[in-house]
């Protein structure tokens, strides 16, 4: 059953993952892009990892996407005319496809997976978040902070890039 | 929670472990809430007040450098507090403060909001002199992270400049391509190395001396080795090392050279930082060195080559520092593979990097009064009879460029020379044969820079109705003036005697 579900989840996902760069039309990739986060949430929960795929349900599948498809629309991207590639670049698709695909070949071939054990008993939906934001104000406290100075730059950077300056003549 | 977890947590988090940091960060803070405060006319003390901030942090930091917690972990094992990491906290606090004198210049010269631009730099900075001491794999992404995001936007920061604008998309994109890698490779180990079927399986797998302890039991794991190339590859972004070096021209010319110069040494440095805390001697990945040597040693040569003879064809003379900059983070990677040989590389490494420092922002101090408006367009053109008008910036120049290519006297030299002795005792004959034709090579375009400043004279384009093309070049002002002079002078003072310094670094 368990590997029945991780199956359906995981092709899900690939198929979706391609329709994001096989799909010329922006706001379909966006949509696949949703469709392939919904599958890794799926998978997560397989794992038993209820609160990341809450979170990435979200803040991914939910603000992310939703951000994505608004400037999409606004941007109105008609895709760009197909045209065939030329020799060069077409035979270095060929050889990154040749090396991505032994890289998985290799992968496959030489990785051991773990036999797995008989877990205990899983905790309950949301009972993993006590001790998740326990840490995060004990142990983690100084990344959680630094953070804070993550997005205050991200934050500045938005306005320095985007505001209208005027009047700064009189510095010096 | 009890009384007791919240007292634990209290002795885990000693803030007055990382004062200077948090000095840094607390005068960033003071920056935005005064260019509130103030009255517009008087915002030209915030950029006094930056410097002044970095100054007097390093200062503290030299009066306390022997502190009690040297040698002992942080935040329960987040940070681990070592002389090198005292050292690399100076590095990052000079390497900002020279920036800021740069940015004096340069920022005088563009429309542009200046406090942000400090304050950026400041948030950089803290963050890089917390990457030197990080000793837990998740602090290393949080810390690695802010400084990026804090780049990104000052690489952009001309954002009326299509040149600036273009290097922060492509160092964002190449950026977040590196994250992507370093954060993929992380979280391969720390799946290895918490899988309690597994040999020896960490309890905690983001904690260095943990995961070191779990790969050392574990020599010859797949898994591991995928992750340890993933993290060395995200790491060579950032050193901008040969297979990763695509976005180095591009975004070190578009970048206002302020950031140029910030980029070329502090966040060099940075990457180097990280690097010697995974594959130092003794480090996370020591019980990997028959997977890191030979993969840092390819890249160290290819990096030496391909930075020296794409610097070679270059006019544009800050593409040409990003170029030559490859090639010195390829000289520093063979100590960094020396140093697993021989204890002296680590000395050389960082009498490498202090040198670089003293030379680069030379360099940069002198493009900064050579350029005009224009920050990208920085031709070798333009410093035809540089001599003639001012002797001062042509001998600064010479001086620093000397000091790159590894002339005798200069600072650069010593340090080259310790780097390749250092490779001949770890017995890398090959790559010191590699090394040396790099610095051949070298020395043909730094001398060609120093030939237009001396010999060439500047002479009207055909069009002269045009009116000339260079840029006016910009008086040397007081502290500038000063910067630079005591830079050169001490390429030349640190040449002819490296002793105290190469010793005291080799102390560490």
């Amino acid at each position: 059953m368990g590997e029945l579900t991780f199956n359906l989840l995981a092709w899900f996902t690939l198929l979706s993952a391609a329709g994001v760069v096989i799909n010329r039309n922006a706001v379909n990739a966006a949509l696949c892009l949703l469709l392939c986060l919904t599958g890794v949430a799926g998978l997560f929960v397989v794992l038993e990892a209820y609160l990341l795929a809450f979170v990435l349900l979200l803040v991914y599948a939910g603000a992310v996407v939703a951000l994505f498809l608004f400037i999409v629309m606004l941007l109105d991207t008609s895709g760009a005319p197909r045209s065939l590639p030329r020799r060069l670049p077409l035979i270095a698709r060929v050889l990154a496809g040749g090396l991505v695909a032994s890289g998985v070949l290799s992968f496959s071939a030489r990785v051991k997976l773990p036999v797995s054990e008989a877990v205990a008993a899983a905790p309950g939906v949301g009972a993993a978040l006590k001790p998740y934001a326990y840490q995060l104000f004990t142990t983690y406290l100084l990344p959680v902070q630094i953070l804070g100075f993550l997005l205050l730059a991200a934050m500045l950077g938005v306005i320095v890039l985007s505001k209208k300056f005027e009047g700064l003549e009189d510095i010096k | 929670m009890t009384l007791e977890a919240a007292k634990l947590a209290a002795a885990n988090n000693l803030w007055g472990a990382i004062l200077p940091e948090l000095m840094l960060a607390g005068v960033a803070l003071l920056l935005l809430a005064l260019e509130i405060l103030l009255p517009r006319r008087q915002h030209a003390v915030l950029a006094d007040l930056a410097g002044a901030g970095i100054l007097g942090t390093l200062l503290g930091l030299c009066f306390n450098w022997d502190s009690g917690m040297l040698g002992s972990e942080t935040f329960g094992g987040l940070l681990y507090h070592s002389t090198s990491g005292q050292l690399l906290r100076a590095f990052f606090l000079i390497a900002a403060f020279l920036t800021c004198v740069i940015a004096r210049l340069t920022l005088a010269r563009q429309k542009m909001p200046r406090v942000e631009f400090y304050h950026l730099l400041l948030i950089c900075t803290a963050a890089m002199m917390l990457l030197a001491q990080t000793n837990h794999l998740l602090m290393l992404f949080v810390t690695l992270e802010t400084l990026t995001i804090a780049l990104y936007v000052l690489v952009s920061y001309h954002r009326t400049s299509p040149a600036s604008l273009e290097a922060g998309l492509k160092y964002v994109l190449m950026g977040a391509l590196s994250s992507g890698l370093l954060l993929f490779g992380i979280t391969l180990l720390y799946g290895v190395a918490g899988n309690p079927s597994l040999a020896g399986h960490a309890a905690r797998p983001f904690h260095y001396a943990d995961l070191a302890a779990f790969l050392t039991a574990n020599p010859n794991h797949f898994l591991a080795s995928l992750g340890i190339v993933l993290v060395l590859a995200g790491v060579a972004f950032k050193i901008g090392a040969f297979p990763f070096q695509i976005w180095v021209p591009d975004v070190y010319q578009g970048a206002p050279t302020p950031v140029t110069a910030f980029l070329a040494v502090a966040s060099k440095a940075a990457g180097f930082a990280v690097l010697l805390g995974l594959c130092g001697p003794g480090a996370l990945f020591s019980s990997y060195a028959w997977l890191t040597t030979p993969v840092l040693t390819a890249m160290a040569a290819a990096s030496l080559l391909f930075g020296n003879l794409a610097a070679l064809t270059q006019h544009n003379v800050k593409r040409l520092l990003g170029l030559s900059g490859v090639s010195h983070a390829g000289f520093l990677l063979l100590g960094v593979v020396a140093a697993g040989a021989t204890p002296m590389a680590l000395g050389a490494i960082y009498f490498y990097l202090f040198a670089y420092l003293l030379a680069a922002f030379a360099v940069f101090g002198v493009m900064a009064h050579v350029a005009g408006p224009d920050d990208a367009d920085q031709e070798l053109d333009h410093y035809a009879g540089l001599a003639k008008e001012s002797p001062f910036l042509a001998g600064v120049l010479t001086v620093g460029l000397g000091s790159l290519a590894g002339i005798p006297p200069l600072a650069g030299f010593m340090g080259k020379l310790f780097i390749f002795l250092a490779a001949f005792q770890a017995g890398a004959r090959a790559m010191l044969a590699v090394a040396i034709v790099g610095v051949v090579v070298s020395i043909y375009y730094y001398f060609g820079w120093i030939r237009a400043a001396y010999f060439e004279t500047w002479t009207l384009p055909a069009d002269a109705a045009a009116g000339p093309t260079r840029p006016a070049r910009t008086p040397v002002g007081l502290l500038a003036g000063v910067t630079l002079g005591v830079l050169a002078l001490a390429s030349v003072v640190i040449g002819f005697y490296p002793g105290p310094l190469g010793h005291w670094l080799a102390m560490r």
